[in-house]
Parts: C-alpha cells; sequence; structure tokens
C-alpha cells in the first residue's frame, strides 16, 4: 500500500500573518512535531500580547473599508479562496496529517469540510438579508438590517486544526467583520496555508490574521477591548471558566464548544453489522480525539427479558471488539492505515491513565490498546491501539469523564428510558446516537435526550456547514452556534430602522 | 501491491493508477496501430477524464461523518490488477484482446467498489458506476474493431 508523498520537507519556520505582511515574532519558538515520525516540522511562535494588540489595530484599521464592501464583493473573494482551497486540496489535507497524525481520508475529510463553509459562506448576499414592513402606521415603515460589528477572535482547537476555525472565520468576514485567529500552537502550519489562499483569493490586508501563540494571546484577546466577540473550541474547563466568563464580564459575544462524553444507544433492533461499522469511525475515528466521537456504547434491552439482554449485548460487543481488533495503526500518509497516532506522548498518557483507572475500578478490559502492533517502522512514543472496556456502569470514571482517545465503554440498560437516563446523568451534552430501525424509539430518543447533535444510524452526528454546531449543558457556553445561519446572527446585529417622510 | 485493510483513500489510488496506465496502453496502441490512432488517443483521454471525475468527486464527498477507513473491508485489489505491458511487434488481433482484457477486469473493479460504497458514501458509487458505463461502451467499440 502506498505511503504518500510529505508535502514538505525540513522545518518550516512559522510567522504570524497580519496585515497582509508574514511577520516574525518576538516570541519564543516551539517545536511543532510529527507525532508519528517524531520529528520537528515545524517551529510556531509563542507570540506577545503587543504582537497580538498589532494584529487588533489592523484588522481595526481596514474594517470600515471592508464592512463597506458591497456582500457580493465580499462572496466573490470567497468563491475564489474556495476555488484555491479545491487546487490545493491534497496539499492542505496532508499537511494535516504531518501536523495532527490523523489519517489521509480524515484529512481529506476535514478539509472538505472546512471548505463547506467557504461555500455556504459564499451565500452571505442572502443569508444577511433583513426583513421589513410597510405601514407599520400609515406612511411609516420600519425594516431591520444586519449589520456586522468589528473585530473578532477565533481560538482554535488542536483536534481539528484546519476545519475548526473556520466554523467561524469565513461567516465572520463574509459579514463584513475582520477577524484574528489563533490557531492551536501544536499544529498551527494548516492554518497558516489557509490565509496564504486568502491573500490568493483577494481578501485585503488585515481582514483574516493569524496570530499564533498561548496563553498570552488568549488572555490578550479575552481583554482587548475591540474584540467584539471571542470564538473557542477546546476543555470546558477553559471554555467554561476563563472564555466564557471573562467575555460575560467584558460584555463580549462568545461561542465556547466544549467537552463531551457521547453515547450510542444499539436498539435491539439495531443492524448489529452496520452499527458496528459506524461505530469504528465514531469512537476511534481521528483517534478518538473529537467532541463528536462516541465514547460509551450502551446496549438497551427495551422489550428483552434479562438473558435475551445479556445475549444481544454479547453479540454486540463481541462484534465491536472484533472489528476493533483489526483497526490498523500507523502513519496516517500510508493508505492502509485506519488509525493513526494521538497529537502528542502527554496525551498518551492521559488516555493510559485512564485505562488504568477503568482496570483498577472494575471494567472488564477486552481488548487492550497498550498492546498494539504498528504497520509502519516508527516511534511508538504517541501511537495506541483501540481499548475496550465492559460492564461498564455509569458511577465509573471511564464512563464519566472525557478520555479524548481511542477507549470505548460498554455498557447495558434495561431499556430506552433508562438509556436516556444514563445519558441525562454526564454533565455533558455534545452529541448522541441511536441505532434503531423503529421510527417511534428513534423520535422519543431526539425528542427527550439532552444532547445538541443527534445521530440516527449515524455515528458522528457532524452537522453540514447550513446548519449550527450545536451543543448543550457543559459542552457549550453561549447563545449562538458556529456554521451556518447561527454563525450569520453571532457575527451581525440587528438595527432596527423605522422611517418616515414628511 | 501488498494489501491491508481498504480505505477509501486506497481504492481511490487504486483507481487513479489503474486510469493512468489505461491511459498508457492506450497511447501506446496509438503510436503502434496508427490507422486507429485517433481512437485510441481518444480513450486514452477519456482514462484521465475518468481519473479526474472519481479523484474530484471522492474529494467532494469524503467527510470525517463516513466511514471511510472501514468501507472496504474483505475486498482484495489483487483481482483487479491488470498487465498493461504490450509485448514488442504484437499484431492488432493480440493488442485487441489485450484490451478487451483491460477493460473487463476495470469495469468488474468499478462495479465491485459501487456495490460496496453504495450504503456508506455519497456519490462515489454513482461515479464509480459512471467510470464502468464508459469502458463498457469502449469494451463494445473494442469488440467491433476486432
Amino acid at each position: 500500500m502506498a505511503i504518500l508523498e510529505e508535502p514538505f520537507e525540513g522545518v518550516l519556520e512559522l510567522q504570524n500573518y497580519v496585515d497582509g505582511d508574514w511577520i516574525e515574532s518576538e516570541g519564543e519558538m516551539r517545536d511543532v512535531v510529527n507525532p508519528a515520525t517524531m520529528k520537528t516540522i515545524a517551529r510556531v511562535p509563542i507570540s506577545t500580547q503587543d504582537e497580538f494588540d498589532e494584529a487588533v489595530a489592523a484588522a481595526q484599521a481596514i474594517y470600515p473599508e471592508w464592512r463597506r464592501t458591497p456582500p457580493l464583493a465580499r462572496a466573490r473573494c470567497l468563491f475564489r479562496l474556495k476555488e484555491l482551497m479545491e487546487e490545493h486540496f491534497e496539499e492542505l489535507s496532508r499537511v494535516q496529517t504531518m501536523e495532527h497524525g490523523k489519517t489521509i481520508d480524515e484529512s481529506r475529510g476535514e478539509t472538505r469540510r472546512g471548505i463547506e463553509m467557504v461555500e455556504v459562506a459564499t451565500g452571505i448576499p442572502t443569508l444577511m438579508m433583513g426583513y421589513n414592513l410597510e405601514d407599520i402606521a400609515s406612511g411609516i415603515d420600519e425594516y431591520l438590517i444586519r449589520q456586522p460589528l468589528g473585530v473578532f477572535g477565533i481560538i482554535g482547537p488542536y483536534n481539528f486544526p484546519f476545519m475548526v476555525p473556520l466554523w467561524f472565520a469565513p461567516f465572520a468576514v463574509a459579514t463584513g467583520n475582520c477577524v484574528v485567529v489563533k490557531p492551536s500552537s501544536e499544529d498551527p502550519i494548516s492554518q497558516l496555508k489557509i490565509v496564504e489562499l486568502a491573500e490568493e483569493a483577494g481578501i485585503p490586508e488585515g481582514v483574516w490574521n493569524v496570530v499564533n501563540g498561548g496563553r498570552s494571546v488568549v488572555s490578550a484577546m479575552l481583554d482587548h477591548h475591540d474584540i467584539q466577540g471571542v470564538c473557542f473550541v477546546g476543555s470546558t474547563p477553559v471554555g467554561r471558566d476563563v472564555v466564557y466568563e471573562r467575555c460575560g464580564a467584558a460584555g463580549k459575544r462568545v461561542i465556547c464548544q466544549c467537552g463531551a462524553k457521547n453515547y450510542a444507544v444499539v436498539m435491539p433492533d439495531a443492524d448489529i453489522e452496520r452499527t458496528v461499522a459506524s461505530c469504528m469511525t465514531s469512537f476511534f475515528g481521528n483517534t478518538g480525539q473529537r467532541c463528536l466521537a462516541n465514547a460509551n456504547l450502551l446496549v438497551a434491552g427495551e422489550g428483552l427479558d434479562a438473558t435475551s439482554l445479556d445475549a444481544f449485548y454479547k453479540d454486540v460487543v463481541d462484534a465491536f471488539v472484533e472489528a476493533s481488533s483489526r483497526i490498523t495503526i500507523g502513519y496516517g500518509l500510508d493508505e492502509a492505515v485506519q488509525m493513526g497516532p494521538l497529537r502528542d506522548r502527554a496525551k498518551k498518557d492521559r488516555v493510559l491513565s485512564y485505562i488504568q483507572k477503568g482496570i483498577d475500578e472494575g471494567a472488564t478490559l477486552r481488548l487492550d490498546g497498550r498492546e498494539f502492533e504498528l504497520v509502519n517502522d516508527l516511534p511508538r512514543d504517541c501511537f495506541l491501539g483501540p481499548t475496550v472496556f465492559e460492564d461498564v456502569t455509569p458511577d465509573m470514571t471511564i464512563a464519566r469523564e472525557e478520555i479524548f482517545g481511542p477507549v470505548a465503554c460498554m455498557m447495558k440498560a434495561d431499556s430506552l428510558d433508562e438509556a436516556i437516563e444514563t445519558i441525562h446523568g454526564n454533565p455533558f451534552g455534545n452529541a448522541a446516537s441511536i441505532f434503531t430501525d423503529s421510527g417511534r424509539w428513534a423520535r422519543e430518543f431526539q425528542y427527550r435526550v439532552e444532547c445538541g447533535n443527534i445521530g440516527v444510524n449515524i455515528g458522528i452526528a457532524a452537522p453540514m456547514a447550513f446548519f449550527p454546531f450545536s451543543g448543550m449543558k457543559d459542552s457549550f457556553f453561549g447563545d449562538l452556534h458556529g456554521q451556518g445561519q447561527e454563525a450569520v446572527r453571532f457575527f451581525t446585529e440587528s438595527k432596527v430602522v423605522i422611517q418616515r417622510w414628511f | 501491491m501488498s494489501e491491508g485493510p481498504l480505505t477509501a483513500s486506497a481504492i481511490i489510488s487504486f483507481s487513479t493508477d489503474l486510469e493512468a496506465r489505461s491511459a498508457g496502453f492506450y497511447r501506446e496502441l496509438a503510436q503502434r496501430f496508427r490507422e486507429h490512432a485517433g481512437t485510441f488517443a481518444g480513450w486514452a483521454e477519456d482514462c484521465e477524464k475518468s481519473s479526474t471525475q472519481v479523484t474530484r468527486t471522492y474529494q467532494e464527498t469524503i467527510t470525517d461523518a463516513l466511514e471511510a477507513g472501514f468501507s472496504f473491508a474483505g475486498l482484495s485489489l489483487a483481482a483487479y490488477e491488470v498487465d498493461v505491458d504490450l509485448p514488442p511487434g504484437i499484431g492488432l488481433d493480440q493488442a485487441l484482446e489485450e484490451a478487451i482484457a483491460l477493460e473487463g477486469h476495470a469495469i468488474a473493479f468499478y462495479q465491485k467498489v459501487a456495490e460496496r460504497s453504495d450504503s456508506l458514501l455519497a456519490t462515489i458509487p454513482r461515479a464509480f458506476r459512471r467510470v464502468a458505463r464508459t469502458r463498457r461502451r469502449r469494451l463494445e467499440k473494442l469488440e467491433a474493431l476486432g
């Protein structure tokens, strides 16, 4: 099977992109390491607060001109950006595999999702329309217009380094705002590739900026008077206790998409073969590092007696374990690989600690991901195989806490009601899936479950770009979500005008 | 080619490689059998177009929501390997037999992967079936040439 060529060689010295210029940072430089090969592939600056402030100033300076650019002209820039992304599709994808570790299919999927965001944002002339009514009183008309606000900050996560900032930036820019994006310092290269293309697409200097960095840049973003709002994707403690809280205190708009512990409920009438195939991508895709990953598989014995439930549970778990054991692990640029490494060693150690907790708390280890074979001859530092625990109960740590790695917990419930109550016992509310042939059970599930993204016979309920990326409870903080029309609402204010002509 | 599990990426790579080799094969035929140069050169171009169509469709369809890493489990590509090397000095009849064998293998491949991707991927199976249809028409013309 082919190992695809890496799109670049050597170590890239990354810079910030501010006001149309590539600028060397004064900040400390950190290594960006390919987690599959453990080779340094880039060095990224940890920028200073001053450097962030300069980016905001540049964005603020160009904002009046960009805001006056007709929406159709703004959309045309995004049309060109979309075309450039298509031209560079494979390069963008391979960069993501190198910097993150995900497989090439996963990277291409991420590239596609990112491009879809740009595509939807090109519809801004329609999406941004307001509405009106004549003669609210005789000779007096009233209308609503949507107006941009200024400069927004975007904080990208490490797990989808290319796609996630695109949940926000194209919509912000299309609506006439300017942005300063802070990519994850773990895998920032693909975001810098995007702004190279944005510049080529004709998006003016200062409209779309990238400042690399860490906490100092985040803090500067949260404190800056000219930042009208912040979009964040990351952990719940940071999202809720830092970003959401400080934005609220400062009167900034905020979107915080945070952590998750998602359930896949398997009903007795589910197609086991197709369910398990779907679950492989759901539980182990992106090496489990996704907020939409299912982590707990809950076999619900609606209408079954105890013996039948045990038998059904065994069938499902056996099929799941068998499929999991066949997953090939290695470098994501190898087309035979189905699961890449975790992003770094620290993340692997964290997952290992959860595996130990599962053992210590009495769950049965059916498949031990610590024992794995690699397809390629590579350092094992960040790799881990799929792990499956069975006989997990909701009170166990591995059932309650977000592991963010390739660990699946098999659980049982007597009924759909009990399954739903189990899901509700968890503080997160990002996603949940049900596998069933029954419309009634599916409707009951979607109606009652307190999660924002619901899958019916779908393992990863990832909303398309023209829908919002939802989330509830400890998985989301804010009022409006990213993507689609909600993003347009987030990045604009509604101005209502009442007019009369004497 | 050693085989691991067949990811979507692996299938697409096999397809692009198949089309590229087929294009090379037909260009060679165009060189050797000048009386049919136009036809063979046209087929070489069609192979390149098929490759572009499949790749573009895959790139437009692949998303993180699809089971792209696990779609083609159990399929073996070895059964669809083709030999496109034309021995020197062979006559038109023998060359046409080689071409017919090539098309037969390719059609079988595209039909099989279309069937396997039906339930999991979106427009990919349609792209595969389109290539299969193109090749079936070519096969008919090859048989008529013989």
